[in-house]
């Protein structure tokens, strides 16, 4: 009998296990972009603690949870741009620092001066840092740091300095040459770079071929990382000689877990003092409410949206885009799925805490107006299944969504829910998030075309934190318009966002962003739902100084630093 | 007898070199690839050429067909590469998992079928009967629990709500521990997850054993002891469970292959640094070369403890050895 059942048995073994390995579902963690935020006198933070724990003797260390590792946290390896890049930032520094209302302010470069017409950026680096090993950071280093990066790509930091001509070093000045004006190029690039010891990464030829250990991680920053167990932990240890003064937290283990609900668990039995990602919002009060846990919420610059290939039938069609604009309850997924955790999506895509916003473009929820547009354009139910037609087909489409986002899951379901009513079929496909973005950004290039034809989507804060990044989504010229996942294009659209991109003169770019986001809310290349808060949960016994970087959140070095070494 | 070994040898051949290049496949197979984790999470900000230049630097430029003698050429040599992740050599990966995985998987294996077999053996012996009933429908019930749903509930309830242990990893991050207190720290970190996994795993041993014990508690030589005056006890564990002991063995040694995947769920919930571990994170970011390495070990594993299943199976049951 064992004889006869061995092939059979062997061959469904191995399928079990490659089934059981199939399951799995990441973290959203690669829809993000580059960096920097724009301007803003962006409302505070919200309920940031304002107490600091008792000076005691005692060295203080903090135990923070992290899902997925990050490998070995240098410029090459560290994986997610949330809170990956935010760690990688706890060893090394940028020329600029992001404050508290989340506006570059000087940092490695005591000052930063620029021409009027924002092509020339002079740097004055300060004195007295020094790397982790002692040596002196010097202007020499920075320089080579923007030479490494033009020369050695990596997604963010070399885009950061695309367009940058000359790099000279005069004394302690480093002169930043770019071939054209770039007015948010203090905040893409000088508040976005770790700067590189040259002494460390000079004999780094090729760092894509190279396996880094730890050894490299040599950086100017408050914290030094002595150990590093794959998919287990990191230990930072604090730096005496940090040169805005030696960090408040002495010692900083980061625990990496495999999924939210192990951080959620070890942070309820004390296991850790914080998690380093948001909590969902049905977590916000459970948490709160348990001693000695409290809660840092504020809001935040990631997006929630609803993307759809304009290229296709029939969303193509503008009445159909305004339809299903038009059909959406905005405040209903931020009540339902957010538990009012969340800013109502503006349909011109800027954050109404943002100086730039333009409050004339608010949603409008009218399932009426949705139904009379549908039909005005001929969309019809002809055989009255309760779906309309189009081209003779049934407009039933497929929502895609990643598993791994339960929020995003629920969103899907209601809009299904919400389109329904105007007769448009959604049916919510949830599939992993590396198939989810293959499909809506196949190889990461929009010249790949799209394999959707609706999608639950998101953006990282960065693209959203720096407004003219919105040329980005909606120009039709992929080289412009490289996260213009939808396919939209519209000449007034594509004129003015590539004429913000280099506007030097403040007031006529936010009369240029006031104008482009009537023009995107009128054409609806995307839906755009929400911005989910960050909320961020800390144990107040251990450790209370967490600052809130609006639009950011608390995970930065700006938290473990003395009041007086913040920005 | 020899012919025979040969034919089985073919076999076990043929599984092995179907199984190895559907490895190659698999990964390829699903949508998606290691982009994204080849280039960093800001591969959307990368120029075309820059991403061409990834994806040739790893070679999955070069045809299909090239890519997969590469592969075999590799798998034969014993070279499992390195991670697309780290950069790592996957050998030294796969060395630091294994042993978490084998401690908490090996450990919920014994002691799953010590119980599972003893249980099964009484139930079977008490057939019918109400305490053979209740533990039936027990044991199913168990067998119908979802892992994490029963991780978790461990972790509520006794890292959380009793904070006598830890919830998470298989060690204390940090805690410089050494000696006896590491040792200490590695037990306690490993009781969580070897409970989930050995609750989880008795009902299959014991059903398992009571079926197989049914089955010999109706032939006739039983019948026969009983007759010649054979003591309960004598025929329970002399005659029935000895007979009954063989399909039991068969389970366990397919268990044991899978012990060597480790449990993707469980390493999950509890955060545990296994192979399940290295594998779910390889997965879900296309480590194409890890994926393929983990996938080779669970083969190798599983073809093993076949062969080892068919070796124990006339050793066991002297009627297996003649056909």
């Amino acid at each position: 009998m064992l004889r006869r059942w061995n092939l059979p048995i062997l061959l469904v073994s191995l399928a079990l296990i490659a089934g059981a390995c199939g399951d799995s579902d990441p973290e959203a963690s690669t829809t993000t972009a580059a960096g920097g935020t724009t301007a803003p006198t962006v409302a505070g933070a919200t309920d940031a603690p304002t107490t600091t724990a008792p000076p005691s003797a005692d060295p203080v260390t903090v135990r923070a949870a992290i899902t997925g590792g990050e490998d070995t946290l240098n410029p090459y390896t560290y994986i997610s741009g949330f809170p990956g890049w935010n760690l990688l930032m706890m060893q090394y520094d940028s020329l600029m620092q992001l404050d508290s209302a989340g506006i570059p302010q000087p940092w490695l470069a005591e000052s930063v001066t620029s021409n009027a017409d924002l092509t020339e950026f002079t740097l004055t680096i300060v004195q007295g840092a020094t790397w982790h090993d002692g040596q002196p950071l010097t202007v020499n280093d920075v320089k080579f740091t923007f030479d490494y990066f033009i020369d050695n790509a990596t997604g963010r930091f070399s885009r950061d300095l695309r367009g940058v001509e000359s790099v000279t070093v005069s004394g302690n000045d480093v002169v930043v040459g770019l071939a054209a004006p770039n007015p948010a190029f203090d905040l893409v690039a000088l508040a976005d770079i770790p700067i590189l010891p040259q002494h460390v990464w000079e004999g780094i030829a090729t760092p894509g071929d190279q396996t880094f250990d730890i050894s490299t991680n040599v950086g100017s920053g408050p914290y030094m990382l002595t150990d590093y167990q794959e998919d287990q932990s990191y230990r930072l240890k604090a730096n005496p000689d940090y040169f805005r003064g030696a960090p408040a937290v002495d010692e900083l283990v980061v625990i990496v877990f495999a999924d939210d609900a192990g951080a959620l668990a070890a942070i309820r039995s004390g296991e850790v003092d914080v998690i380093f990602e948001r909590v969902s919002p049905e977590q916000i009060d459970l948490l709160d409410a348990q001693d000695p846990l409290d809660i840092s919420q504020g809001p935040e610059f990631t997006t929630q949206m609803i993307n759809f290939d304009v290229s296709k039938r029939p969303f193509d069609d503008l009445a159909v885009r305004k339809a299903i604009d038009l059909a959406v309850d905005r405040q209903d997924i931020v009540d339902t799925v957010f538990l009012g955790a969340a800013t109502i999506g503006s349909p011109g895509w800027v954050h109404p805490d943002k100086p730039v916003y333009n409050p004339a473009v608010a949603g409008v929820h009218d399932t009426a107006a949705a139904i009379a547009m549908l039909e005005g354009a001929g969309y019809l139910d002809s055989d009255g299944d309760g779906i309309r037609e189009f081209d003779g087909q049934p407009m039933s489409f497929e929502m895609l969504t990643n598993s791994s986002d339960s929020l995003r899951l629920r969103i899907s379901e209601l809009i299904s829910e919400m389109l329904a009513e105007v007769g448009i079929e959604v049916t919510v496909a949830s599939v992993e998030t590396a198939t989810w973005e293959q499909a809506v950004w196949p190889d990461f290039d929009i010249a790949n075309g799209r394999n959707y034809e609706m999608a639950a989507w998101g953006w990282s804060a960065p693209v959203q934190a720096n407004t003219i990044r919105i040329a980005e989504l909606v120009h039709s010229d992929g080289g412009i318009g490289f996260l213009n996942l939808t396919g939209f294009g519209h000449p007034d659209v594509d004129t003015i966002s590539a004429a913000l991109l280099t506007e030097a003169d403040s007031a006529t770019s936010t009369s240029l962003i006031m104008d482009l986001q009537v023009l995107i809310a009128e054409q609806v290349p995307f839906v755009l739902l929400a911005y989910p808060d960050g909320a961020y949960v800390y144990n107040s016994e251990v450790y209370a100084d967490w600052e809130f970087i609006a639009g950011q959140g608390i995970v930065s070095k700006v938290s473990l630093l003395p009041p007086g070494a913040r920005p | 007898m020899r012919r025979f070994g040969l034919r089985r040898l073919d076999q076990y051949l043929v599984v092995f070199i179907v199984a190895v290049s559907l490895n190659f496949m698999l990964p390829r197979l699903m949508p998606g690839n290691p982009l994204a984790l080849l280039a960093g999470v800001d591969v959307g900000l990368m120029t075309p050429d820059e991403r061409a230049e990834v994806i040739r630097q790893v070679g999955l430029d070069a045809p299909l067909v090239s890519q997969f003698f590469d592969y075999w050429r590799a798998v034969l040599t014993g070279d499992l590469g390195f991670s697309y992740r780290s950069g790592r050599p996957i050998g030294e990966m796969i060395g630091e998992r294994l042993p978490w995985t084998l401690l908490i998987t090996g450990a919920s294996l014994v002691i799953s079928a010590f119980f599972g077999i003893i249980i099964g053996a009484f139930s079977a012996w008490r057939r019918g009967k109400k305490s053979d009933l209740t533990l039936l429908t027990g044991m199913i019930g168990l067998q119908s629990l979802p892992s994490f749903w029963l991780g978790m509930l461990l972790i509520s309830v006794f890292a959380v709500q009793l904070g006598w242990l830890p919830s998470f990893g298989a060690v204390t991050p940090a805690s410089d521990l050494t000696g006896l207190a590491h040792v200490r720290d590695i037990a306690e970190h490993a009781v969580l997850p070897i409970a989930t996994l050995t609750v989880l795993s008795i009902p299959g041993v014991y059903l398992t054993m009571r079926y197989s014990m049914l089955e010999v508690l109706g032939d006739d030589f039983i019948r026969t002891a009983r007759a010649k005056g054979a003591s309960e006890s004598r025929i329970l564990f002399g005659h029935v469970a000895r007979n009954a002991i063989a399909p039991v063995v068969t389970f366990l040694a397919i268990r044991f292959a899978f012990a060597f995947g480790g449990s993707v769920i469980i390493e999950t919930v509890f955060s545990y640094p296994g192979l399940g571990r290295l594998v779910f994170e390889a997965v879900s970011r296309r480590d194409y070369p890890v994926m393929q390495a983990a996938f080779l070990v669970f083969t190798v594993a599983v073809l093993l403890a076949n062969l080892l299943a068919d070796l124990l199976y006339p050793i066991l049951d002297p009627r297996m050895r003649e056909q």
